[in-house]
């Protein structure tokens, strides 16, 4: 059932170098790429199609400027977004409570977005367990209090990541079946014509 | 509205509150520098004009579409028939009280014009007069916002339409009948109920579509990006920059500030651009070429395919210069640097009238709605920038801002030490680099221009006293040497010849007859 589209906006949030980009890149091009600029991989902003179920969605993935200077302006690239991956460093505490101050925002200003928190870097505690510097089970105790979910991750190996946003395509599907029942299929208009030139990836 | 702001000015000349024309009278800024009298004659003579163009187009553009949708009509004539008669009086009606107008052109036109006098003789006008007033003149209203792209615009929607058969023609119905009663209500409504109006249209129209016509949602979207286009061509003059708003106000308030914050530096924004690199400054200068044609556009997916156009060149820019693709961390900050350069024209103003009257969707989602996104985010920046985004202290912030500290070299700086210390220091700004190095250049083609004068002045000296010269030297040797031509010797064989062998020369003889 290719014929609806769906289109769900998931904005990536965390500090500046916590991976957001990698884990976009790992997942939309399964590489990681190593050197000195590791943070600067990727493009801002993809589409990638997955398949949930028998349907088809589209996740556009909106990538964020994570420096303290543009913290004013997270409102405007989170409106409307029904995930919100909120990335923090497994070995930097820092980074969590930056994550908790968007987990904050997200509550307050958007209802609907479902909120993924994400521990990045897996593979560097997987080599040194000192590096850790945020307990896995104090992190899933704050994923439990503010109702989202808890994945850690590593864009090195590319443990867990297809899973969540397997997991985002899910928890929309299931969160849309419960707005509104199942819908008959529209009927195209240009059936005659070829009328498929609207591809997912491209919606300019 | 920006002449009338300079003028507030506090020294206000004498000439310029006289009358332009020069007749005396004192002047009025609201009519443009003229006194009511001078002006009233000028204002007469233009809006004439204008209205008589504003009508052939109308009338032209009324034509054609009537001409296309009655050619719908005549695919499948039988049902919708009614639909037809109802709405070409209609059209009558309302190019009934400028045939004067047409009337007055001098025929140089050919057949068209003839055919639309013909729908107004006599016999017509009276039964037509009279549905004007019913009918409220919608089309006027909507032909005076027409653009010289406006007609392509609605030949390209027929076409589209024609297409779609039954939808087709209700889509058609819909959209004129949504744009008549915007344009009687429109006066009234501020710039958020007209978006609201527009919006409410979007969705009806799209859920008609599914619901009633059971359209797929990929076609709906198609159909929705001509209505787009169709409506905000036609609305674009109305709507854009209202008067009800203080649009205009932002757009200067966000261009002086541009202006202000002119000394910002790359570095400052940690940009990671280096416009060293002739690739990167010609993406730049792209990126900058785009976002100022942005204002240039009518429809509001226009005007983000300029957005996104830009957004290209900066990840390009970025891309050749880190070798790597680019984040959300090297954008933002690459876009802001792109806004300040460019200080694209009513920024605030297109900000304001994508949002109100863009099909949501687009702006929700897709990468057309991240990177204007981006765009809003910019210029919330720029608004709110202070010392602790540039990471400055707030002393050296100041001293920016008021223009005593300058990041780049310049030599009509008053300031003494700034000027020194300027000239001293490698200028940072690649432009200036450039600009020295011409100078530096233009200084040695001069000095070189002088020795070649100088050069050329003495060859022409040489030359004259070199021809000098030689007539000097021919004459001392004419002089030393003078020309002696030795006495005539006669030769000895000569001699002998007259003493002895040669006979005597003849001698004519004279015959006695």
């Amino acid at each position: 059932m290719s014929g609806m589209r769906v289109d769900v906006k998931v904005v990536m949030l965390g500090k500046e170098s916590v991976g957001k980009t990698s884990l976009v890149e790992r997942y939309v091009h399964h590489r990681f790429l190593v050197g000195p600029y590791q943070n600067t991989i990727g493009a801002a902003f993809v589409a990638k199609q997955i398949q949930v179920g028998e349907k088809c969605i589209t996740l556009g993935i909106w990538d964020t400027a994570g420096s303290e200077r543009y913290e004013a302006m997270s409102r405007m690239y989170y409106r409307g977004a029904r995930a919100a991956v909120v990335c923090y460093d497994l070995t930097d505490k820092r980074s969590f409570e930056r994550a908790s101050f968007w987990v904050k925002e997200l509550k307050t200003n958007e209802e609907l977005c479902q909120i993924y928190l994400c521990g990045t870097k897996k593979d560097l505690i997987a080599n040194d367990r000192h590096l850790r510097q945020i307990d896995y089970h104090d992190a899933q105790d704050f994923a439990e209090e503010i109702g989202a979910q808890h994945f850690e991750t590593s864009s090195k190996t590319g443990n867990n990541i297809d899973e969540l946003f397997q997991k985002i395509g899910e928890d929309y599907m299931s969160s849309e079946m419960e707005l509104m029942p199942a819908e008959e299929p529209g009927v195209d208009l240009n059936q005659k014509k070829n009328s498929y030139f609207y591809s997912c990836c491209l919606s300019n | 509205m920006s002449r009338r702001t300079e003028r507030r000015g506090i020294h206000v000349d004498q000439s310029d509150l006289l009358c332009k024309k020069g007749c005396g009278y004192y002047g009025n800024a609201a009519w443009q520098g003229l006194c009511s009298k001078c002006w009233r004659e000028e204002y007469q003579q233009v809006r004439q004009k204008q209205i008589q163009d504003d009508w052939a187009l109308a009338e032209k553009l009324q034509r054609e579409e009537e001409a296309a949708y009655a050619s719908i009509q005549g695919a499948q004539s039988q049902s919708h028939s009614a639909a037809a008669t109802s709405q070409q009086p209609q059209a009558h009606a309302s190019l009934t009280p400028f045939s004067k107008f047409e009337e007055k052109k001098t025929n140089e036109k050919t057949r068209k014009v003839t055919t639309v006098k013909k729908f107004f003789s006599p016999s017509s006008r009276t039964a037509a007069k009279k549905e004007s007033q019913e009918g409220k003149t919608p089309s006027p209203s909507i032909g005076r916002d027409a653009g010289f792209d406006t007609d392509q615009v609605s030949k390209d929607f027929m076409d589209f339409l024609k297409n779609l058969q039954k939808p087709g023609r209700d889509i058609h119905k819909q959209c004129r009948a949504f744009l008549i009663s915007l344009s009687n209500k429109k006066h009234d409504l501020g710039a958020d109920e007209l978006s609201e109006c527009v919006q409410d249209f979007y969705q009806n129209l799209a859920d008609r579509l599914i619901g009633h016509f059971k359209v797929s949602s990929e076609s709906v979207e198609q159909v929705m990006d001509q209505v787009e286009k169709y409506i905000m061509t036609r609305l674009y003059k109305s709507v854009f920059c209202p008067e009800t708003t203080d649009d205009e106000k932002k757009d200067l308030a966000t261009q002086n500030r541009i202006r202000a914050l002119h000394w910002v530096t790359i570095q400052m924004l940690c940009v990671s651009f280096d416009e060293e690199i002739p690739e990167v400054s010609e993406n730049v200068v792209k990126a900058i070429t785009d976002i100022i044609e942005m204002d240039s556009k009518r429809v509001p997916r226009d005007k983000l395919g300029c957005i996104t156009r830009c957004s290209k060149h900066i990840f390009s820019a970025i891309r050749i210069t880190k070798k790597e693709p680019a984040s959300a961390d090297d954008f933002l900050p690459a876009l802001i640097y792109i806004v300040l350069k460019a200080n694209p024209p009513r920024l605030q103003s297109n900000i304001q009238y994508i949002t109100r009257f863009c099909i949501p969707s687009r702006l929700m989602t897709g990468e057309d709605g991240y990177y204007f996104t981006n765009l809003c985010c910019a210029a919330a920046f720029i608004e709110k920038l202070d010392a602790q985004s540039l990471n400055l202290s707030p002393e050296e912030f100041e001293r920016y801002m008021s223009g005593q500290a300058s990041s780049r070299f310049s030599s009509s700086n008053g300031d003494v030490t700034d000027s020194a210390s300027g000239s001293d220091a490698m200028p940072s700004n690649p432009v200036l680099v450039q600009l020295n190095r011409n100078l530096d250049m233009l200084s040695d083609l001069s000095t070189r221009q002088e020795a070649l004068n100088e050069a050329a002045a003495k060859l022409q000296a040489d030359l004259l006293s070199w021809t000098e010269n030689v007539k000097r030297e021919v004459n001392d040797i004419l002089e030393r040497y003078p020309l002696q031509v030795p006495s005539r010797t006669v030769s000895a064989i000569d001699t002998n010849n007259i003493e002895n062998n040669l006979p005597p020369p003849l001698t004519p003889e004279v015959f006695a007859g």
